[in-house]
């Protein structure tokens, strides 16, 4: 058995003549919280699709859990936790039926799939809408919901496309602290975002997409300092600067620069490519 | 030969994990389900009454058999066929598309074929529910001209179940919209609904007409279920209409996998 969850080599993807992924190679380690960055259309959905076998690669290998998708494509997706972008609950189900039906897709049984449900909806606070229809509840529960049913198998990786989209602070705060605990316990999970306060909470580890290709790729300690310190070396050399603000907090918060604002020089600058 | 390869990976995806799919749409119906089965025993009625005791009036018997008599194998057939294709139209095309449900399924270790057959055994069952609705009102109504062989009819309707669903999930692998589907049930539906010998013999159109009733499927079930309503058949050429229903069926549940699997998984 090895270290790694996921490993992508040199992935590429083509939708007819667009390329949506170019030669991207990561790797993720069992139990990592590994996440993927990067603005509207840069191909993170389109990672994702391909690690869970429903978007079909154009070249490059990838491993799961020791298993490829192409030939066993069933037996990753039975340890693998979906949460897809577009909230797909099944509307005509109560909460509870929305994890017992997909529980049997999973072809667990019964009685073990009644105690994952009351278990899950515990975890994730939603227990009181047991009974209600999914229909009638509000997007924080929705997003709870779809977060319970990608768990009622026991997932070893989970994997969440933007998972707090269009959510408000409360249950995103909420979502994290959930995602944090999940993590503590073991379970690999891999998520995309564009929210970077999001990425510099949550991740451990991450990748930068651009245009379907990596532009920054490492740890999130390592990508904060690196660019941090160019920031500060360059900083230092505005002696101007410092004579007239020398301990100020301003001073501080100007130099040090965020995930957002690292995000925002490589989008803007289209010819970064880091190493 | 590609054609046996792909039906050779389709077959080995394929397991028992479908009845998951069959499920999720039985608990949903059960909570609609009496609206649905007074429509499954309504609808028939109104043909039946409406044409049995309108046009019966004038048309007094057809080779010897009460009008009446004559159309209630025709209706069981017809009306199974349409409660088929509704649900492998509008039902399966929602769940595909605007519902998500194909797409909640898909990230499972349930694969596309499994969802296709879980589909089409539920939109079976759905033309099972209704014709079998008809052959119960006949039953209390005209039990002693019925022949002992109705009790074979369940399967037959089963397996017009199984047809046009996989014709209907066929046509829904490749339908832009909605909208298509109204081309469908009037071009397909419905001229086999006047053609195929539900109201009259075959025999009595032109030839020409004739050659074109026989590539529609819905001939061959009215045929049968026939056949065995009134107990007037040979044995031989009822297992070839039922052999040439069985067709129809592997071939277009092969088609709509492969259609819907490229449609879905890109």
């Amino acid at each position: 058995m090895n270290d790694y969850a996921i490993s992508v080599e040199n992935l590429t993807k083509f939708y007819n003549d667009f390329s949506a992924l170019n030669n991207i190679s990561f790797k993720i380690k069992r139990g990592d919280f590994f996440g993927i960055i990067g603005p509207n259309g840069a191909g993170k959905t389109t990672i994702l699709k391909i690690l869970y076998s429903v978007a079909i690669p154009s070249a490059g290998s990838i491993d799961i859990l020791g298993l490829s998708p192409m030939n066993d494509a069933k037996k990753i997706r039975a340890r693998l936790g979906v949460v897809p972008q577009d909230d797909n609950l099944d509307e005509d189900l109560s909460v509870f039926e929305n994890l017992i039906i997909y529980s049997m897709y999973f072809g667990i049984n019964k009685k073990e799939s009644f105690r994952r449900a009351s278990e899950l909806l515990d975890f994730f606070s939603i227990a009181e809408k047991k009974n209600s229809k999914v229909i009638n509840l509000s997007g924080g529960y929705r997003r709870r919901l779809l977060l319970a049913r990608a768990l009622i198998n026991s997932p070893d990786i989970i994997i969440l496309d933007e998972p707090t989209i269009g959510l408000d602070p409360e249950y995103r705060l909420n979502i994290w602290n959930k995602l944090k605990l999940l993590n503590k316990s073991g379970i690999t999970i891999l998520m995309s975002t564009h929210y970077m306060d999001e990425a510099e909470k949550l991740f451990k580890n991450v990748i930068l997409l651009n245009h379907g290709e990596i532009v920054l790729n490492g740890s999130m300690d390592y990508i904060l300092n690196k660019n941090n310190n160019e920031n500060i070396q360059g900083a230092s050399d505005n002696a101007a600067y410092k004579k007239e603000y020398p301990y100020s907090d301003e001073y501080n918060n100007k130099r040090l620069k965020s995930l957002e604002e690292i995000f925002m020089d490589i989008v803007k600058n289209e010819n970064f490519k880091s190493n | 030969m590609k054609i046996l390869k792909v039906i050779n990976e389709i077959n080995s995806n394929i397991s028992l994990r479908s009845y998951a799919v069959f499920y999720r749409n039985f608990r949903v119906w059960l909570r609609f389900y009496k609206p649905s089965i007074i429509g499954d025993i309504l609808e028939p009625l109104l043909f039946l009454a409406a044409l049995g005791l309108g046009i019966g009036k004038f048309i007094h018997n057809i080779n010897g058999t009460p009008y009446l008599l004559y159309i209630i194998p025709g209706i069981i057939s017809s009306s199974s066929m349409y409660a088929a294709s509704f649900e492998g139209t509008f039902g399966s095309y929602t769940r595909m598309t605007t519902k998500g449900i194909f797409d909640a399924i898909l990230v499972t270790p349930v694969s596309i074929e499994e969802i296709v057959a879980g589909e089409v055994l539920w939109s079976s069952v759905k033309a099972f529910m209704s014709g079998v609705a008809v052959l119960l009102i006949s039953l209390i109504f005209f039990r002693p001209y019925i022949s002992v062989f109705i009790l074979l009819i369940p399967i037959v309707i089963i397996l017009n179940g199984l047809l046009f669903a996989s014709l209907s999930l066929f046509i829904t692998s490749f339908a832009p919209s909605y909208d298509f589907f109204s081309y469908y049930f009037t071009v397909a539906i419905s001229t086999m609904f006047l053609f195929s010998g539900v109201f009259y013999p075959v025999s009595a159109l032109p030839a020409i007409i004739r050659h074109i009733v026989y590539i529609m499927p819905l001939y061959y079930t009215v045929q049968i279920t026939r056949a065995l309503f009134l107990g007037q058949f040979n044995l031989l050429p009822l297992l070839i209409d039922l052999l040439i229903i069985i067709i129809f069926t592997l071939i277009f549940f092969y088609l709509s996998v492969y259609f819907i699997k490229k449609r879905m998984i890109s």
